[in-house]
């Protein structure tokens, strides 16, 4: 049974959060898409997490060097998990040997670096012991992330290979010196490549290069001859010595490879082993420098179902505000099983509480730290956010129609401890039946073991037994005289900005039987709304009280 | 000394580039590479990415490839690795990738026949020269572009070593006319330090003709000269000092330009291989007081010339390096069949 949908994992910002922790090798890669969310039971595992998460981060903020380190290890990791897997049937070849080879020293130099600190990690981290296949692959133990089929890789090869340069070396001397000779006796010097081109008008030149013993015509066409050395019985003798040699070298390399391959093979289990923990390293170490950067906490898992958020922000919120640079207003709630309304100003931020909810919420099953002071989590089976979006315009729906397909989705798929989340439902049909609506969905939801948050406009939704009311503290505390002479002047996107400084996020606890604040038509005036229709609007509320 | 240790001192990134098809460009390549065995100059070699030859890819025919001495570090496809005849180290496995998959430097161990592939961008190009250079080659070959036609940046390398030959022309008139055009125009002036250079690289990335006085400069709503002279024309009065074209610089742009305009403006071109307009044309346009520059030009560091034309035909020898010395002042010329010191003097 999954925790979530799609739209949730979207619309709440967990896909945000994991598209932004920065996992840098293809293992820590994979491990970040296979990810699954804790569920209720799962309370212990999710602990251990936290406190792998903690280590990390401990490391980190100690050892911040360490980590670097570590992370420019990991810059340019290949997964070469394939190979490792081929070494099973097949000879590799000598580039994927150099690729194992240089895994190796990778995962050395992991194992260094976490030494180096000093930290005593968790056996989760610590790489097993792969110096002998290591050894294996750098006969020289020179550590130099190169590779070739050196000769230091057995006695034979190196014989043969020498061999074989000495050979050559004759041949070359041998070469020479019939230049030289050619050269003093006829007075024609022959190019690095012992051959002479002669052009054939030069009839005379031609004829005496011809009569040359030592040269022989090569490359002719009708108005030049290119003449090259003829190889002389010794020549052609150390020749064939040299490719019967070349033979035997490509033989002791494959056999070479062969037995590197098997050594591979033979650790083929410690290297995949090796790659998962490289992987769980990187991935949690990513979320510790993530939570550092974003100020998160380790959330308090709760046997019970609740959500407790004290100085909540939304990290996509907050991101936005901090590159206008701008402050965040965090927020504090506290849910428990049953019905909690968030009602308040336009403009109040009613629906970025209610996706930091979910979240918080997400984070926490989903194993990341929470960007919270402190924030109390009793696990859920189901999340679920109801919110407007475009999506459903473009799939032809109205937004009552695909808003009704959803509440349909949450009330068949919900079960206990379920978190439910929504938005200003029935905002889209007329009021008298929304209203009905929404009041019934309240009285639905309150006797069910789920924690429901819903905002709304409706006045008397939050009326009731067992349903907890939240407002938005907003304009309430705002110095209405300084506000209006900033307005004066502004244009129009300085007084929404102008309104967002002077709003105030914070939710706060009222009783039941207290009247919401009719903000709606101020902001209207704020933002430019002619005085004719605002005061008619007026006349319209009066009249009909 | 070979030509080779000469341009050592000067260069440091060597593009071997092919007049046409067939001029020879292997040949040169080939010629340097023995030249440096012999002089023991540690080589770096590699070729550009893109060349529009038809090869297989299997057997490598047309391909280049080349014999190297062991040390010489060369930059080798990973699929070609195998196919190498040479021993060869794999220092790095760069981030490169070519038409045959990922790149990687290797040192030759073991001289033998390689083939060769490089880097199929530029940017790509430059950076992984600059690897070569740190793991110890003293001069680094390009084999560049079979047509001088496909070079797409001027600036991947220091300079050039352009191949010319018969395959030009069966006249051998016309292919020094040929040649000593196209090292014209590669070694025309760049356009000096000053505000309308600032300008101009300021705003080039628009890719837009540019028109400059003084301190003003007026982007015109055109992207190339293309069909567009007549625009242009219009554009250009007595205070107009430079006209930057992005594009290319066709007869088609130039002859609606009245011609006493011309004389006054100067025009300025991203580089010269942007130029496409032929020899003889292009001497009466020099004649009318036509002036270009370049943002960036292209050094020719030396020519190759091969007196041989793949359908049969070829020159002599030594008239076609005599000729072709005396159209090209200054530039070393050797003809690499035949050999013979570059210096020779005429």
């Amino acid at each position: 049974m999954r925790l979530s949908n799609v739209k949730t994992r979207s619309e709440t910002g967990l896909d945000h959060v994991m598209q932004s922790i920065n996992v840098m090798t293809p293992f820590g890669k994979k491990r970040l898409k296979s990810i699954v969310p804790f569920m209720p039971g799962d309370e212990d595992r999710l602990n251990e997490e936290f406190r792998k998460l903690e280590e990390l981060l401990a490391l980190a903020d100690e050892k911040p060097q360490t980590v670097e380190l570590l992370m420019e290890t990991f810059m340019d990791l290949k997964d070469i998990s394939f190979t490792i897997e081929r070494s099973k049937n097949n000879t590799l070849s000598v580039v994927e040997l150099f690729e194992i080879k240089s895994l190796l020293l990778k995962m050395k130099r992991v194992t260094e670096l976490l030494e180096e600190s000093g930290h005593q990690l968790s056996e989760e981290f610590i790489l097993l012991d792969i110096m002998e296949l290591l050894d294996r692959l750098d006969p020289r133990k020179d550590r130099m992330n190169t590779f070739y089929i050196y000769d230091d890789f057995s006695e034979t090869l190196g014989g043969l290979r020498k061999r074989k340069r000495e050979l050559e070396i004759s041949v070359r001397k041998e070469q020479k010196i019939i230049k030289q000779q050619i050269e003093t006796k006829y007075g024609i010097s022959l190019t690095p490549k012992f051959d002479y081109c002669v052009s054939k008008s030069n009839k005379e030149l031609v004829r005496i290069i011809r009569e040359i013993p030592e040269l022989t015509p090569g490359d002719e066409d009708y108005l030049s001859v290119t003449f090259v050395l003829k190889n002389t019985g010794e020549i052609d003798e150390l020749i064939r010595e040299m490719d019967l040699l070349s033979e035997k070298i490509e033989a002791e390399e494959l056999k070479i490879q062969e037995a590197l391959s098997k050594d591979v093979y033979r650790f083929s289990g410690i290297l995949l082993e090796n790659c998962n923990k490289i992987g769980e390293l990187d991935f949690i170490l990513s979320k510790a420098v993530y939570a550092r950067s974003k100020n998160c906490v380790k959330p308090r898992l709760v046997p019970g179902h609740k959500i407790v958020i004290e100085g909540g922000r939304h990290l996509v919120v907050e991101e936005i505000l901090s590159q206008k640079g701008k402050p965040y207003c965090p927020v504090s709630i506290s849910l428990q099983d049953g019905v909690t309304c968030i009602t308040g100003a336009n403009m109040g931020g009613k629906t970025v509480s209610l996706k930091l909810v979910g979240l918080v919420a997400m984070l926490t099953q989903y194993g990341f730290f929470v960007p919270c002071a402190s924030a109390e989590i009793g696990l859920s089976n189901y999340i679920h956010i109801l919110i407007g979006d475009s999506q459903s315009l473009q799939r032809g729906l109205s937004s009552f129609g695909s808003e009704m397909e959803e509440l349909k989705e949450i009330l068949d798929h919900s079960k206990d401890r379920s978190l439910i989340l929504i938005d200003e439902i029935a905002s889209g049909t007329n009021p008298v039946e929304g209203l009905a609506l929404t009041k019934s969905l309240v009285g639905y939801l309150k006797t069910r073991p789920y924690i429901s948050l819903i905002t709304t406009h409706f006045d008397s939704v939050t009326v009731g037994e067992g349903i907890k009311n939240m407002q938005v503290r907003g304009l309430a505390n705002a110095d209405f005289n300084r506000l209006e002479k900033e307005l004066r002047y502004a244009n129009r996107r300085e007084r929404i900005e102008i309104i967002q400084k002077y709003m105030d996020y914070r939710l706060y606890h009222v009783d039941n039987d207290e009247e919401i604040p009719k903000d709606a038509l101020n902001i209207a005036k704020m933002l430019g709304i002619y005085d004719e229709i605002i005061e008619n609007a007026k006349k319209f509320l009066n009249e009909g009280r | 000394m070979g030509l080779l240790s000469q341009l050592k001192q000067k260069y440091k990134t060597l593009s071997i580039v092919g007049m046409a098809k067939n001029a020879g460009k292997t040949t040169a390549l080939n010629y340097l590479i023995e030249e440096a065995m012999d002089d023991g100059v540690m080589l770096g070699i590699t070729s550009t990415g893109r060349d529009g030859e038809s090869t297989d890819l299997v057997t490598g025919t047309d391909k280049p490839r080349v014999f190297l001495d062991a040390g010489t570090i060369v930059s080798v496809p990973v699929k070609l690795y195998d196919l190498a005849d040479a021993g060869l180290e794999i220092l790095r496995m760069t981030n490169y990738s070519s038409a045959l998959g990922q790149i990687m430097l290797c040192r030759v161990v073991e001289s033998g026949y390689v083939q060769i592939a490089g880097p199929v961008s530029t940017k790509d190009q430059k950076a992984m020269c600059r690897d070569m250079l740190d793991l110890g080659a003293e001069i680094i070959l390009i084999d560049g572009a079979v047509d001088r036609k496909s070079i797409a940046a001027p600036d991947a390398s220091d300079a050039i070593i352009l191949s010319t030959g018969a395959v030009l022309s069966r006249s051998l008139k016309k292919v020094v006319e040929e040649t000593a055009h196209i090292v014209g125009l590669y070694q025309l002036p760049e356009l000096e330090d000053g505000p309308a250079r600032d300008r101009i690289l300021e705003l080039q990335d628009q890719e837009k003709i540019m028109l400059i006085k003084g301190n003003k400069i007026r982007a015109l709503d055109l992207k190339t000269g293309l069909s567009a002279g007549k625009f242009l024309d219009e554009a250009i009065d007595e205070a107009t000092e430079y006209v930057y074209i992005p594009g290319a610089l066709t007869n088609s742009v130039i002859s609606d330009i009245h011609p006493a305009k011309m004389k006054t403006v100067e025009f300025i071109l991203k580089d010269p291989t942007k130029i496409f307009i032929e020899a003889m044309h292009w001497q009466q346009l020099r004649k009318k007081g036509f002036t270009v520059k370049v943002l960036k030009n292209i050094k020719v560091a030396a020519l190759t010339v091969n007196p041989r034309a793949p359908i049969g035909y070829s020159f002599e020898h030594e008239a076609l390096l005599k000729a072709m010395r005396s159209a090209v002042d200054g530039i070393p010329v050797i003809d690499v069949k035949m050999g013979g010191e570059f210096s020779e003097t005429v």
